[in-house]
């Protein structure tokens, strides 16, 4: 065989094999970073010896034998292992069998790869490393391979696997299964980095690169190896039959044009039945191993509905909407939710699912979530609701950052029938109205542009094609509550400055009626320590402006503040805390948990935060006010995600930003008034 | 991307260490994820031959046994290289004969 022949012979051996001598040699040296090392030293002695000798019949046990002799080397060296050497180096030449032969001892494979995949999805890493080291430890791939899957740079990956192998080092991480609790913990974040590894393959377009959509089939393989070696775990099975039944409609949902095909307009007969077969037999074996149903297993439930449905029209809704309520009792995110809504709007008729989407109005997290206007101008639609319906569909296309996408919205929301007669006599709209009140020449240029800021978020939340003398000012309130609910008040009275302008020239006068002024503390801070009210001692800002902000603004402020001036803790450090953190009874976060700091506090901070916890059992005490994008979501780490909401945790920036803003200090200066 | 690996009939006859080296085999790819699906065919095939728009129906056997595919594996790799490497393996257990290697397009 010629030597590039063999180059690429032992590449792909490489990628087939590498992860199971890894996961040997880990189990040997108890370090990963140098189980790599040797298994690449091994890969090394094949490049140099094969193109002379020939590849030997098999390959991975050869690989594997050379690794196990460099790693009793390795060892031997070290004295204080001596004993553990000479027993190691008995199993690496047992190991090596008959000459040549295919019978090593494979026994302990699952169990080394299942360690090693637990340890590259530790939670002492950040997310993003323990995708990059999966991929790399268990999928073979290259950090330059990994960075194009991952849009991002090779040197970017090559050093987040580099750090992460340190860290791992570093924490003492133990390369031993984890059981009892933890072992469900750490399950978690191995299914978690393998899922989010298929949504990554998943969400690319037909157009990308191809190494997108390996990422799929990645995900698919680790999946695999996870069932066969942990197979009593139903959510692994349910991850599998998931990932499966996904993938099996990969070549159905996207048009010729590249616009997404929503999954009941979909051409069943393009769906892979091979996969299809897997996903059910992989549900089986999620079945046999019983429990209660995870949320992978009810997830992979409701695909296997929509897969056994041989057309839209026969899908089982029922079942499926119940299964969503159970999903979204143990998910309780907006877009599960969302998805129960139509599922509910299929089982139950329109306007069950209406009220579904009602709830969802008022979520921050949605606020700019195309889907939802688009599923609730279906529902409406079919109610017989057409007026409605169109502007939500006008709605949703203003939204959407995907061209084919509002195409396909302004189509439909062009397509629906006109209602009855009168409905589009009722003036101008929304839309029409915003735009003419604006383009008034005596209205200053700064003015247009704050008051564009308002009428956007309004139009966006209502549709365009609102009649503005139907509008109410109980639309106007709930929006406003979504949109600015929690910002500064200054803020609110713009906008609602801004709303009241706007009605009086509309001649809808009553538009802000719902609207209460907020105090606006910024203004009066000058007053009131020109007064010279301020004390020694107290914030330039005055201690009454300092009181009215404790006592207005919103809950998670209030807490954080207060906490702040109670504990007088290091504004990191209570910004870190989680919920599981917190010791009620004590009033103090647990030592240890929340890093160096201790932080205790008293009672008007512990009334505020059972407030704020409510049910939560565990993530970031004080979360942002929105789910994080993919972009931030990349940077944050699994402790910085709430598993109730899906939010993640607050930053230093934004807290301070909205401190400052409120109460003219900084929270270190806030905490100092305590 | 997917191959489907056709193995013509072999000269040797398989015995008890072919069977349990094959075993493993399939075991290891199966639990690897790398094995879709395999079988054998049975000799006895029916060819249908279309002509002129006449469709001619014939029950197997068929003469020439040597060039009859007798068993299928569909496997999901990364490369052409992996799946020869398959092959390869393959071929190391079921000694000599033929197998033809081809990727697989769709559905």
């Amino acid at each position: 065989m010629p030597v590039t022949d063999v180059h690429r012979s032992v590449d792909a051996i490489w990628r087939m094999e590498s992860a199971r001598i890894i996961a040997a040699l880990a189990r040997m040296v108890r370090d990963v970073g140098l189980a790599e090392e040797l298994a690449q030293d091994a890969l090394v002695a094949a490049l140099e010896q094969w193109p002379g000798q020939g590849v030997p019949d098999n390959p991975g046990a050869w690989l594997m034998l050379v690794a196990k002799r460099r790693a009793v080397d390795r060892i031997r060296r070290d004295r204080r292992l001596a004993e553990t050497g000479a027993e190691l180096a008995r199993e690496a030449d047992r190991d090596a069998g008959p000459a040549g032969g295919w019978a090593p001892d494979t026994a302990d494979e699952p169990a080394d790869l299942l360690r090693l995949m637990f340890v590259s999805c530790h939670p002492v890493l950040p997310t993003e490393s323990r995708v990059a080291l999966t991929l790399r430890l268990l999928g073979g791939l290259t950090a330059a391979e990994i960075a194009r899957a991952f849009l991002t740079v090779e040197p970017l990956v090559a050093r987040r696997i580099a750090t992460a192998k340190q860290t791992l080092a570093d924490a003492g991480v133990a390369f031993e299964l984890p059981d009892g609790a933890e072992l469900a913990d750490r399950l978690a974040s191995v299914l978690e980095v393998v899922y989010l590894i298929f949504n990554e393959g998943y969400s690319a377009t037909s157009g990308d690169d191809l190494m997108r959509p390996g990422l799929c089939l990645e995900a698919l393989r680790l999946g695999r190896l996870l069932a066969d070696a942990a197979p009593d775990e139903a959510e692994v099975h349910g991850l599998v039959a998931l990932m499966e039944i996904q993938a099996s409609r990969a070549a159905a949902r996207t048009g010729p044009g590249g616009e997404p095909v929503p999954l009941h307009a979909q051409n069943r007969g393009r769906w892979d039945p091979l996969l299809i077969r897997r996903g059910f037999a992989a549900m089986l074996r999620a079945r046999a191993a019983g429990g209660t149903a995870g949320p992978y297993v009810l997830q992979a439930a409701i695909a296997v509905c929509h897969a056994q449905a041989s057309s839209a029209e026969e899908t089982d809704w029922p079942r499926i909407a119940g299964l969503y309520e159970a999903l979204v009792r143990l998910v309780p995110s907006p877009v599960v939710r969302l998805n129960q809504a139509v599922a509910v709007g299929m089982a139950a008729g329109p306007e069950a699912g209406l009220a579904l989407t009602e709830e969802l109005l008022a979520d921050p997290a949605l606020r700019d979530y195309h889907l939802l206007p688009g599923v609730r101008g279906d529902l409406l639609l079919r109610s017989g609701r057409r007026e409605e319906a169109r502007r939500e569909f006008e709605r949703a296309a203003a939204l959407t950052k995907n061209a084919a996408e509002r195409d396909f919205l302004l189509r439909r929301a062009a397509s629906v029938p006109a209602g009855a007669p009168g409905t589009r006599d009722q003036g101008p709209t929304l839309g029409e109205a915003a735009q003419a009140f604006l383009a008034r020449e005596e209205l200053p240029p700064a003015t247009a542009r704050s008051y564009g800021q308002t009428l956007q978020r309004l139009r966006l939340a209502l549709g365009d094609g609102l009649p503005v003398a139907a509008m109410t000012a109980d639309q106007v309130a709930g929006v406003f509550r979504t949109a600015w609910g929690s910002a500064a008040a200054a803020t609110w009275n713009r906008h609602r400055a801004a709303v009241g302008s706007f009605g009086a020239w509309a001649e809808v006068p009553h538009l802000d009626a719902r609207l209460v002024r907020r105090r606006d503390n910024s203004s009066r801070r000058k007053g009131t320590s020109s007064a010279g009210a301020a004390g020694p001692g107290e914030p330039p800002g005055g201690s009454d402006v300092l009181r009215r902000a404790l006592q207005e603004s919103a809950l998670r402020e209030r807490a954080l503040w207060t906490l702040l001036r109670e504990s007088e803790a290091a504004v990191s450090a209570v910004l870190g805390l989680n919920v599981e953190d917190l010791d009620v009874a004590d009033r103090r976060a647990l030592p240890g948990t929340s890093g160096r700091h201790r932080v205790a506090w008293r009672s008007s901070a512990a009334a505020l935060l059972a407030e704020l916890v409510g049910a939560r059992t565990s993530g970031p005490l004080f979360l942002s006010d929105r789910r994080p994008g993919p972009a931030r979501l990349r940077t944050l780490g699994a402790r910085d995600i709430c598993p109730h909401t899906g939010r993640g945790r607050l930053s230093y920036e934004r807290a301070e930003y909205l401190c400052k803003t409120t109460t003219g200090l900084t929270l270190r200066q806030l905490r100092a008034t305590g | 991307m997917r191959y489907l690996m056709m193995s013509k009939a072999s000269a040797t006859a398989p015995d008890e260490k072919l069977f349990a080296e094959m075993g493993a085999f399939i075991e290891e790819l199966t639990a690897a994820g790398v094995l879709l699906a395999t079988g054998g065919l049975a000799p006895e095939g029916i060819r249908l031959v279309s002509s002129g728009g006449e469709l001619t129906i014939t029950d197997g056997p068929f003469a020439e046994t040597k060039e009859a595919v007798v068993g299928f594996a569909l496997v999901e790799v990364r490369s052409k290289e992996e799946a020869v490497e398959l092959g390869r393996r393959f071929r190391t257990i079921v000694g000599d004969g033929e197998s033809v290697i081809q990727e697989v397009f769709g559905p």
